[in-house]
């Protein structure tokens, strides 16, 4: 009877022939891996760079949020960076490493993500589609955090350049004439939102991705992931808000003083002289959580 | 009987076998106490239109044969009571799947082609011997197969991924389910690297974009979104 | 003119065709598969509570053996089923549930220790033996002496659907969706394959096979109250009858489900029962015990059904507009045992009812639930009448159930019975019995009727609806040929379903499409299912007698002594509106259980004349072998074995039981 088969696709039946001989499939298999390991890998990179870089994002977030505490204080943390504690002079240089560590991450994470954008003008209109029609929290979110990703490539990369190339230029009056004198707010501003909104869907995803803190009841993990989730852009959110507004008020008191460096005795002097640390201050009663 | 609603069925309908366009028709039908989809999908073609296409086998949401896009979320039409749903009510049919007409698609030749393409069965290296006692197992473990084994395959997670929305290639919920009941199951002698052979990739457990909306439209209640990061970890740990 | 060839077609897609299927192709045959839906919708995944086999792992079914699982279904059966057949499946029921566990069926298994379980309404503590923990567990069913159920929670047929669906995968085998056989090609005395219709397309193509294997489930979509699927309308059972040659056995004999919910008449599992549930009346009174002392709500579901429309009758049920129900009280299980084995019926309830079955009543009321008739086959599945045409599971009468089945066994029924038709068709294949000897000539005449049959329909100026026909027969069949039957009723129905039958032959339709069309599909079914409706409709008006779940109120008592015989119709002539019924005696004198009382139900049944005959008979030869073991003296009773394929003989292992 072998003309059965021969016959039956002749016949084109609806469906069911089956695509491979699956009898043959269930015979012995081979001992080798034929699949490639790297899809595993190049998905554990996505994750993990993705989680070094959001880890950073928290801790660049507190150092540069020193300035609420005061100038000195940012400017400690910033000579510290350049290995003030245990070098005999700073050294600009070992930051510019750090920002091109960053910045390699940034770019690998941004190459792995990529990998899941629509690659053609169908699949964005199916996915627009799809998440219109379903009206479904974390197919939105996914949505959100692409478009937030996307605004990385351009915003971060700028502001990553800049720190590379001009490490040195990391400081009280530095920062706040790079800001204000040096027209970088706008870009500074669109940047903490996509990246504290991209951070935080980011963990939150991840943690879901790899099944962590989910719990006995994973719906209930997953609530309580949201929530958290929600706190962390609010309070970074916040704090970056405030933080920035920080070193625009900074910058508009030194605006017209812009370029000078921030030596530490003499700025306190400057500005006890000049009696203008009112920004500063104003900043500071707006701190969340006070 | 006053309050008695007038459902609005909007249907999108076409018969791709005729060369007929998808086009929205709607349908009115009187809502009575306990209507389900099932019921005014009937009505509807005993009284309106004849040549109306669906798809109801069990109508008791057992067989998963019904699942369509209910106001562009999937689900069971069998069991969607109309109590729960507005005046008007859209009914499209499940994308991905090669659509037959109407609000009929064809997840037959689709499960086939997953089953086929993840061997969704038990390899075992021996043939049992049936009048012998059969082989102990712990009973929760029975139990843990048997929640994955609930999969009805009526292809609603598979029209709720928009990943698989936008790659076809995807295997979806569906099969990344069947792979961990399977891998759960100790009868099948298969191993962490077998399986890695067959979703070890973006196409794949490392294709799923944890966008859950499988988990969240599953009629079953199927704990998919902790099953594939269970698998998630297993595979990569296997590629590592 | 499409011709498909195959060794074994397999026409429908449920359990008892994928097993078939799976032994015909193990054998190294060529098998395709017909289905109206993909394999894994059909109605099989619908059982729920269990499959019986009589494993004896449990505390409750300490001491099972096909011996007893036997007595529990010839009794079951009220004795209108065939021994033989009941030997042969008891035998390889034990193979069938190991078979599917080898496979993946994540049976429930045995925890030892102590362990709570609710048992005619009161909390019990079981120890389960050290020895049996993990083996495959059981749970009570009506009619059985020993708790013998083995199920998945309360997703068995589902969980068994998509193992045996998987092998068929595994084992390459083709299923052709949504293809709907409308004939069998046959010249009177062979059955060489069908006219398959393409439910999509709407093309003809004839698919040749040397073994043609009905295993198309069964009829209850010709009630109007069924917890049936949409699908089982009997199309196999109706094409074989349309050959004029095959014949349909015991079509009368329907079984109604205690407990379906009311008013959608979908089911809840009888394992609500096995694991403690009571049925109630409207005043919160638990009734079944005033019936049934010795079974209650176990009884065999003929006997419950019947019960219940009795107190419902005597005014006892709870009053709606749709009608009156009763209770099915399972809250008394608690929330635990609900979660975990009766997961779907909470699933139902919260869906369908929207009430929360660990705090709340189920309304039930009995409806049509089963066919134990369909084509009348012999032991091997090979029908009478048409050499070449096999059948299994509902579609089929074996013959295991007679006039009442028992819950658990139907499951069981199309395992095994594909188990046994699937070497069945092997061996004929082989045999040069199996040779095609086919013109296309023959092919081409029923491929052109079948046309034109089709042509007329869409092309035709009748003016009856299909839908309409439809809905009239079910509301007969529901109303007049259900669980109280009356000549009375029954001649109504009869005269009133002939009168449709010739009305279908004048249906008109408006979707004029030959491709997807639904009101087509309407047209061509209800013509032949009024043809089952009138076989059952017919036969139970000519069977003045009671039987198992055939009630006559004109005639209550069970009458061996007219009717131990095995109702068979015939349809000879496309233009006759009534089947031509025959009867085959069932023979007593070689009974291994002869007629009497099944332990539960009436007493009052008028005995055969060879019946004291046979009870002494089976006396002298218990007393003659003495102390044999009870495979020698089942031997002498009534030998089955040379019935049993080679490869399921070996003896069933049980703990203290070797193979």
């Amino acid at each position: 009877m072998a003309s059965s088969l021969e016959q039956s696709t002749v016949a084109r039946p609806v469906s069911g022939e089956p695509t491979m001989n699956a009898a043959d499939a269930a015979l012995p298999r081979h001992p080798r891996l034929r699949a490639s390991r790297w899809p595993a890998r190049l998905d554990l990179l996505q994750s993990l760079s993705g989680l070094l870089l959001a880890l950073f994002l928290i801790a660049h977030m507190f150092f540069v949020s020193s300035i609420l505490i005061s100038p000195q204080a940012f400017h400690t943390i910033a000579r510290f960076f350049e290995g003030a504690a245990f070098l005999a002079e700073p050294r600009p240089w070992i930051v510019s490493c750090v920002v091109g560590v960053v910045m390699a991450l940034f770019m690998l994470h941004a190459w792995l993500a990529l990998r899941k954008f629509p690659a053609s003008f169908r699949q964005y209109r199916i996915f627009i589609e799809h998440k219109e029609q379903l009206r479904h929290s974390e197919t939105g979110l996914w949505w959100i955090q692409l478009w937030t990703g996307f605004a990385l490539f351009f915003l971060a990369s700028v502001h990553l350049f800049g720190m590379l190339t001009q490490p040195e230029l990391i400081g009280p009056y530095e920062s706040a004439d790079r800001i204000w004198t040096g027209n970088m707010w706008p870009i500074y501003l669109l940047l903490l939102f996509a990246v504290e909104i991209h951070g935080g869907i980011g963990l939150y995803r991840l943690a879901l991705k790899w099944g962590w803190l989910q719990g006995a009841d994973p719906l209930a993990g997953r609530r309580r992931l949201r929530i958290a989730r929600t706190c962390f852009s609010l309070f970074f959110l916040g704090l970056g808000l405030v933080t920035l507004l920080a070193y625009v008020q900074l910058g508009i008191a030194h605006a017209d003083r812009a370029g000078e460096r921030y030596v530490p005795h003499k700025a306190s002097s400057r500005l006890a002289e000049h009696g203008r640390p009112g920004g500063l201050e104003f900043a500071l009663s707006r701190r969340p959580g006070e | 009987m006053s309050d008695q609603r007038v459902l609005t069925l909007r249907v999108l309908r076409s018969s791709p076998g005729e060369g007929l366009a998808p086009h929205w028709e709607d349908f009115r039908v009187e809502e009575a106490e306990g209507m389900t989809l099932f019921i005014a999908l009937n009505e509807v073609r005993e009284t309106l239109a004849p040549s109306l296409q669906f798809d109801f086998v069990c109508r008791a949401g057992i067989c998963g044969s019904c699942g369509m896009l209910i106001d562009g979320r999937p689900g069971l039409a069998c069991r969607a009571l109309t109590r729960d749903l507005g005046p008007v009510i859209t009914l499209a049919p499940l994308p991905v799947f090669e659509l037959i007409g109407d609000l009929s698609v064809n997840t037959g030749k689709w499960m086939r082609g997953t089953a086929e393409r993840l061997q969704t069965w038990i390899h075992a290296q021996a043939e049992p011997d049936l009048t012998a006692l059969e082989a102990p197992m712990e009973p929760a473990l029975a139990e843990a197969i048997y929640e994955l084994d609930r999969c009805i395959e009526c292809g609603c997670c598979v029209a709720g991924c928009g990943t698989l929305r936008m790659r076809e290639d995807f295997v979806g919920a569906v099969g990344l389910n069947k792979i961990a009941r399977f891998r759960l199951d100790p009868r099948d002698t298969r191993t962490d690297e077998d399986f890695y052979e067959l979703i070890g990739d973006d196409s794949g457990v490392f294709g799923c974009m944890s966008l859950l909306g499988c988990h969240d439209v599953c009629p079953k209640g199927l704990p998919l979104q902790t099953q594939i990061a269970f698998l998630r970890r297993k595979m990569a740990s296997t590629g590592l | 003119m499409r011709i498909v060839y195959t060794d074994v077609l397999v026409v429908g897609g449920g359990l008892a065709g994928l097993r078939a299927a799976v032994g015909a192709r193990r054998r190294g045959h060529d098998v395709i598969i017909l289905s109206l839906v993909p394999p894994k919708r059909s109605h099989s995944a619908a059982a729920q509570g269990g499959m019986q086999a009589s494993l004896g792992n449990t505390a409750k079914g300490e001491g099972d053996n096909e011996d007893v699982h036997f007595e529990d279904t010839v009794r079951g059966s009220d004795w209108g089923c065939d021994q033989q057949v009941a030997r042969l499946f008891t035998h390889t029921a034990p193979q069938a549930v190991r078979e599917l566990a080898a496979w993946g069926v994540p049976w429930n298994r045995v925890a030892a220790g102590e362990r709570e379980v609710v048992m005619d309404g009161r909390r019990v503590s079981l120890s389960e033996r050290p020895e049996a923990h993990g083996l495959i567990a059981a749970r009570d069913f009506g009619g059985t002496k020993k708790w013998r159920t083995c199920y998945v929670s309360d997703g068995t047929g589902h969980a068994m659907l998509y193992a045996v669906s998987d092998r068929t995968v595994a084992e390459g085998i083709p299923v052709h969706e949504r293809m709907e056989a409308i004939a069998l090609i046959h010249d009177g005395t062979r059955c060489h394959g069908a006219v398959v219709r393409n439910l999509v397309s709407g093309e003809l193509s004839a698919y040749v096979a040397r073994a043609t294997c009905i295993a198309t489930g069964g009829f209850g979509r010709i009630y109007r109250v069924s917890s049936n699927a949409v699908i089982n309308e009997g199309m196999g059972a109706a094409i074989a009858l349309e050959t004029g040659a095959a014949m349909l056995g015991n079509m009368e004999a329907v079984q109604f489900h205690p407990t379906t919910i009311f008013p959608a008449g979908i089911l809840v599992t009888e394992g609500c029962r096995g694991d403690g549930g009571l049925l109630r009346d409207a005043a919160g009174h638990r009734f079944m015990p005033d019936y049934e002392p010795e079974k209650k709500e176990l009884a065999s579901r003929d006997v419950v059904s019947r019960r219940m429309e009795e107190h419902i009758r005597a005014g006892k049920g709870v009053k709606t507009r749709f009608g009156d129900h009763l209770w099915l009280d399972i809250t008394l299980l608690g929330a635990a045992h609900i979660d975990g084995r009766l997961r779907e019926v909470k699933e139902i309830c919260q869906h369908f009812l929207g009430i929360d079955p660990s705090r709340d009543l189920i309304p039930v009321r009995p409806a049509q639930h089963y066919s134990m008739g369909g084509i009348r086959t012999d032991a091997r599945g090979q029908a009478r009448g048409l050499r070449g045409l096999f059948a299994c599971g509902e579609a089929a009468c074996w013959d295991l159930h007679g006039f009442n089945r028992l819950g658990g066994n139907s499951v069981a029924e199309t395992v095994v019975a594909g188990m046994i038709v699937g070497e069945s068709m092997a061996d004929f294949v082989e045999s040069v019995n199996g040779d095609l000897q086919v013109s296309t000539g023959l092919v081409r005449e029923f491929l052109d009727a079948e046309q034109a049959r089709l042509d007329a329909l869409l092309q035709g100026k009748g003016s009856e609806n299909a839908g309409e026909l439809m809905r009239r027969m079910q509301d007969i069949m529901t109303d007049k040929v259900g669980i109280f039957r009356s000549g009375e009723l029954l001649s109504a129905a009869v005269e009133e379903l002939q009168a449709l039958l010739v009305r279908s032959r004048q249906i008109g339709i408006a979707t004029r499409r030959p491709g997807a069309n639904p009101e087509l599909v309407t047209a061509y079914r209800v013509q032949k299912m009024l043809k089952l409706a009138l076989c059952v409709a017919w036969g139970a008006l000519q069977r003045t007698e009671s039987r198992g779940a055939h009630y006559r109120e004109d005639f209550p008592r069970r009458d061996d002594a007219q009717w131990l015989k095995r109702t068979l119709a015939t349809w000879g002539d496309a233009f006759q509106t009534l089947p031509t019924l025959s009867y085959e005696a069932l023979d007593v004198a070689s009974m291994e259980l002869p007629p009497g009382w099944r332990g539960y139900g009436a007493r009052d049944a008028i005995e055969h004349p060879l019946t004291a005959g046979r009870v002494s008979e089976i006396a002298a030869i218990r007393q003659a072998f003495g102390h044999a073991d009870r495979f020698t003296v089942q031997q002498a009773l009534m030998s089955y074995e040379h019935l049993v394929p080679e490869c399921f003989r070996g003896r069933n292992a049980r703990i203290g039981e070797s193979s």
